[in-house]
């Protein structure tokens, strides 16, 4: 099982896929899943696993869910060069594009990019927290913890971490699970 | 308009460390969402940036392949300390998390099962959703006097949401056409 070519070859496949993950890592996520299944590497349910955990631990968590893949396929030095797969290519190309658009940072055309793709990201990222609530809202308990919770970062000066915990115990006690 | 951070920064450099611990605590404390902390601790809380430079790095790196919030970490430090402050703040975002997290996220798969475990999970979530629109919101304050801007804002919303396009359509598709209004409508551009 731990076989060092195994580890390479997903090395390879992540450092290719990470290049190409436009939109974030989970859009070459279904990628990811048919190579490591199609190899034998994990089951679909220890993959759906990986994913959970990586969720809810803090820190990278694209970057952690690989690791899991890797630590499977090659123990801690499967780990390490998945891990270095998903974010050293990427990490090359966000320090060159920076660096070249940093150069050109007082020329008109740039202004104009600027002022034009602000509003999509900020747009984007709200589309991306309303996927994610409707995913989670399967109540409307979970749903007003997601309102309050909106209503909570813009108005006060509240640490995002007491609304989180405040979630978690609200769903650990089962006071947000559906009513049947 | 970016000239109170400009002179801040001339008198007095933000120290390596700072970037490297500033962007463990965005890894430590980014459950669900690392987005939400990034814009606090570097925007609220250090005020390295303000709110225009935060957009236009996390516009930059919408547009890059890769994990999203490892780019903002590593154009925020190379803004502010060059090749070695983006070195620290990547560093710093996943060197002792990716430790911690490989081995905890081991143990606690083995118990990814349990009841208990999936209604914290779920509220977690819940919560952790409604933390990344307000964050949106915020970001989009500083626009909020352009009519365009919004515009755009919500159109983008819509092609994800209502349209469900795939992120690649709805930014290419709509990317030419605000920057081409945004070009018209500014007066000041040379």
């Amino acid at each position: 099982m731990k076989d060092p070519t195994a580890s390479l070859v997903l090395a390879a496949h992540l450092a290719l896929l990470s290049s190409i993950s436009f939109g974030g890592f989970p859009t070459v996520l279904p990628d990811v899943r048919s190579l490591v299944t199609a190899n034998g590497w994990a089951t679909d349910q220890e993959f759906a696993n990986f994913f959970a955990i990586s969720q809810i631990v803090p820190g990278p968590n694209m970057i952690l869910m690989m690791s899991f893949v890797g630590l499977k396929v090659g123990g801690i030095p499967g780990a390490i060069t998945s891990a270095f797969a998903t974010f050293g290519p990427p990490c090359l190309m966000y320090y060159t594009s920076y660096r070249l658009w940093d150069r050109f940072r007082d020329r008109a055309w740039q202004q104009m990019v600027r002022r034009g793709l602000a509003p999509l990201t900020i747009g984007l990222v709200i589309a991306g927290g309303y996927v994610m609530a409707r995913a989670a809202d399967t109540s409307w308990q979970r749903a007003l913890v997601t309102a309050v919770a909106v209503g909570l970062l813009l108005a006060t000066r509240l640490s995002p971490l007491w609304i989180l915990l405040a979630g978690g115990v609200l769903g650990g006690l089962g006071l947000l699970t559906p009513w049947e | 308009m970016n000239q109170t951070v400009e002179a801040r920064r001339v008198e007095e450099r933000v120290a390596l460390t700072a970037l490297f611990f500033g962007f463990l605590k965005v890894s430590l404390l980014g459950f669900g969402g690392g987005l939400v902390w990034a814009r606090r601790i570097v925007v609220d809380q250090q005020r390295w940036l303000n709110d225009h430079e935060f957009a236009e790095i996390l516009t930059l790196c919408q547009f890059m392949p890769g994990p999203n919030i490892v780019g903002i970490t590593l154009c925020s430090g190379s803004k502010l300390r060059g090749p070695l402050g983006a070195v620290s703040a990547v560093a710093g975002f996943i060197l002792i998390p990716w430790t911690v997290g490989l081995a905890f996220g081991s143990l606690c798969l083995q118990y990814a099962h349990l009841p208990i475990l999936q209604n914290i999970l779920g509220g977690l979530s819940s919560a952790a959703a409604g933390l990344m629109i307000a964050t949106g919101i915020r970001l989009l304050m500083p626009q909020r006097s352009r009519q365009t801007a919004l515009l755009f804002a919500a159109l983008a919303f819509t092609g994800m949401v209502v349209a469900k396009l795939p992120l690649l359509v709805v930014l290419f598709g709509l990317a030419p056409v605000s920057i081409a209004i945004a070009g018209i409508a500014s007066p000041r551009v040379r």
